[in-house]
């Protein structure tokens, strides 16, 4: 199962003009939030919010639906959001907290819940893990190289970023750039080549563009926390949703991608392995399934 | 003829203690003497010479019990010996941290001084109580010092971070809402410690109170000059409890004194009553005033000041002083910082000053009312270290005369 456990998975968009117009795909991830906020479904959520310099993101603690739209769009370089869960049941005073998390994050988080050192009465006051669906992350740095030295432009300039058909996009005010994927490689995180997670498999909903078309996300809701208030949100009519494409487009490319995804970095674990690296998954040989995500 | 009652480990206390008491024919203690037997742990010596944002981290670890007083007396005394001014924020918040943390200590004693006092039928009710005081005011230091047993917030020159307006609000809540609660719950403990029925005058002892503060704490009121320390050897009249005792004896004006509820409220609040039954209430009474204080000051606090002053780490060397009152009394911690490390640290931990005085106080009454006397004082002699001599060929202990339990 490439794509983890799930219930359901629909093509879906948030129905909200505005955070269509910022959005990075459907919105989905900001019309959760901002629905379960409303709803006093969260009291809070952790996002990537906008930091000291253009396109380094810093965890933030949103706790209106303004701070949540402020923090809207994919940053393709890490916010630390576990590190501030912490302060949200502290010193924010939240108990029910939101947050969304790149696939690793996600995995973090439940370990943490499971094993909750220095981190008391944390566990049970995370109510909503919205997952994104990650190929990898990149440095700051890595991200400061695509634009201003291999595209020529000026990062403040930079009112979008995107991953799509085998390209990484900048779009500016007047502009469209690009460049292949492949002048990417080497520049991610290390960490992200023995990762064997496309869809955030453990959150409670996961959502990412791959597999559905333009303005629409691809949605799993994947635990009992996750399909109640995704179904709330799309019979409040905050989410519309359509069948998911099953074809080319839609769960082939996402499967394909996933199991590329899993099939590289087990390559890259056994490696490891072999060399006597320490490296927190099992080998291809210990393990029923080479590509589960243990 | 006289006999020799010891009590060893003395029991619900924390840490270990020995009373060794004289008892005449009819049993009445003619002699008492109380000392610890917790051995020597050198956290004074593990900060030395080490940045002083370490103090306040390691010397929380003396104690599970008390870690908040002493993570407080550390900072208050490297503030002072770096000439640090906090803002008024920060203050407010350590005084919220302190608050909160000796009505949850008062409560734990309760759960200790259970089975002395609490009919079998109450039982549940004064332990359900304790336990629902508890969460509400750790919940408290959880959100304002950033963890309920360590707390990772409380920094030198103020606070980590003020509170959101969220946990302002909600703390503001909950601790009003337990306000008729903890009535309830004193009013439950005072009356079964007066139905107890305790000899009059169980636990009096002529020594000087000492406390610096009705609450928080005030280094101006602790005067070094009249402090001394003597050893163990030279305070106990038996050598071989002289030998054996694990802690000094500090005197004040020359004098052993008694600290904690009952000494802030003799020094404070002209409050005059001694001994067992004297102690237990004023006790019991802080726990009020401690939780009026908790609603007072969230009422007050501006979420959104400064907690946090500037100061520069060097240090000249100057001796800082840290007086809290703990909730077992005067915790006072000494630093001084210079060319950015830690060059001296001592710490007079709050029973450390009632060790001395307990022993006395068992005095006059039948020996069977020594350990009632003993945890009126609700001792804490420091998280003990368990010292075991282990022999290397069978690995089996050898020598374990510190700790028998």
């Amino acid at each position: 199962m490439v794509l983890g456990t799930y219930k359901e998975v629909v093509t879906a968009r948030s129905t909200d003009k505005e955070i269509q117009k910022i959005a990075q795909d459907g919105g989905i991830v900001s019309a959760l939030f901002c629905y379960a906020l409303e709803e006093k479904l969260i009291d809070g959520a952790v996002v990537a919010g906008p930091g000291k310099d253009f396109w380094k993101p810093e965890p933030m603690v949103a706790q209106t639906a303004d701070e949540i739209l402020a923090a809207a769009g994919t940053k393709y370089t890490f916010s630390p959001n576990v590190l501030m869960l912490k302060k949200a049941v502290r010193q924010y005073g939240l108990e029910k907290v939101g947050t969304v998390a790149i696939p690793c994050q996600t995995m973090g988080i439940r370990k943490m819940q499971s094993y909750p050192f220095g981190v008391r009465f944390l566990a049970d006051k995370i109510a909503l893990v919205t997952g994104i669906f990650c190929m990898e992350n990149f440095p700051f740095a890595s991200l400061q190289t695509f634009i201003s030295e291999k595209m020529g432009v000026s990062p403040e300039l930079v009112e979008k970023m995107d991953i799509g058909k085998g390209k990484f996009w900048v779009h500016t005010a007047d502009d469209v750039l690009s460049i292949p994927l492949k002048e990417t490689h080497g520049y991610e995180q290390s960490g992200c080549k023995v990762c064997l997670d496309y869809v955030a498999e453990l959150a409670d909903v996961s959502t990412g563009s791959v597999g559905s078309p333009d303005g629409w996300s691809t949605v799993f809701t994947r635990t009992d926390a996750g399909e109640t208030v995704f179904k709330a949100a799309v019979e409040a009519g905050v989410i519309e949703t359509k069948p998911v494409d099953t074809g080319k487009f839609g769960l082939e490319i996402l499967t394909k991608l996933a199991t590329q995804k899993k099939e590289k970095a087990m390559k890259e674990i056994d490696r490891r392995k072999s060399m006597g690296l320490p490296v927190p998954y099992k080998a291809s040989s210990e393990k029923e399934d080479p590509l589960a995500n243990v | 003829m006289s006999e020799k009652i010891v009590i060893s480990p003395t029991s619900r206390q924390e840490g270990h203690a020995e009373l060794v008491m004289d008892v005449d024919d009819e049993g009445i203690v003619t002699k008492g003497r109380y000392f610890s037997i917790t051995p020597v742990r050198g956290l004074e010596k593990i900060v030395t010479g080490k940045v002083p944002e370490t103090a306040p981290v390691i010397v929380q670890r003396i104690c599970g019990v008390c870690p908040i007083p002493h993570t407080l007396a550390s900072v208050e005394a490297i503030d002072d010996s770096l000439g640090i001014e906090i803002p008024k924020a920060a203050r407010q918040l350590r005084e919220l941290t302190l608050a909160a943390h000796t009505v949850n200590s008062h409560a734990i004693h309760h759960f200790l001084i259970a089975t002395d006092f609490v009919p079998e039928n109450l039982m549940a009710t004064a332990i359900n109580s304790v336990s629902e005081i508890r969460k509400t005011v750790q919940y408290v230091v959880d959100m304002v010092a950033g963890e309920g047993i360590h707390p990772a917030d409380v920094r030198i020159g103020g606070m980590a971070s003020n509170i959101s307006e969220t946990a302002r609000k909600r703390l503001y809540a909950r601790t009003k809402a337990l306000i008729p609660k903890i009535d309830a719950h004193v009013d439950l403990m005072i009356g079964l410690i007066a139905d107890k029925d305790l000899p009059d005058g169980l636990g009096v002892v002529n020594v000087p109170t000492l406390a610096t503060h009705p609450l928080y704490g005030d280094r101006t009121k602790f005067d070094l000059d009249r402090f001394t320390e003597i050893m163990p050897e030279t305070w106990y009249d038996d050598p071989e409890v002289g030998k054996r005792a694990c802690s000094t004896i500090p005197l004040y004006d020359g004098r052993n004194v008694e600290v904690g509820p009952r000494a802030r409220a003799a020094v404070f609040g002209s409050y005059n009553e001694k001994g067992v039954v004297a102690q237990h209430v004023a006790r019991a009474m802080e726990m009020k005033t401690n939780v009026s204080k908790i609603v007072d000051l969230l009422a007050e606090l501006d979420t959104s000041a400064p907690v946090m002053a500037d100061y520069d780490v060097t240090g000249t060397n100057k001796l800082g002083i840290g007086a809290i009152e703990g909730p077992r009394g005067m915790d006072v911690h000494m630093a001084q910082i210079a060319d950015g490390k830690t060059q001296f640290y001592s710490c007079l931990v709050p029973t450390t000053w009632n060790i001395p005085t307990m022993g006395p106080a068992t005095e006059g009454f039948h020996h069977e009312f020594g350990p009632h006397v003993i945890r009126a004082y609700d001792p804490c002699l420091s998280c003990a270290t368990h010292v075991i001599v282990v022999d290397d060929d069978n690995k089996s202990v050898i020598k374990n005369e510190m700790v028998r339990i």
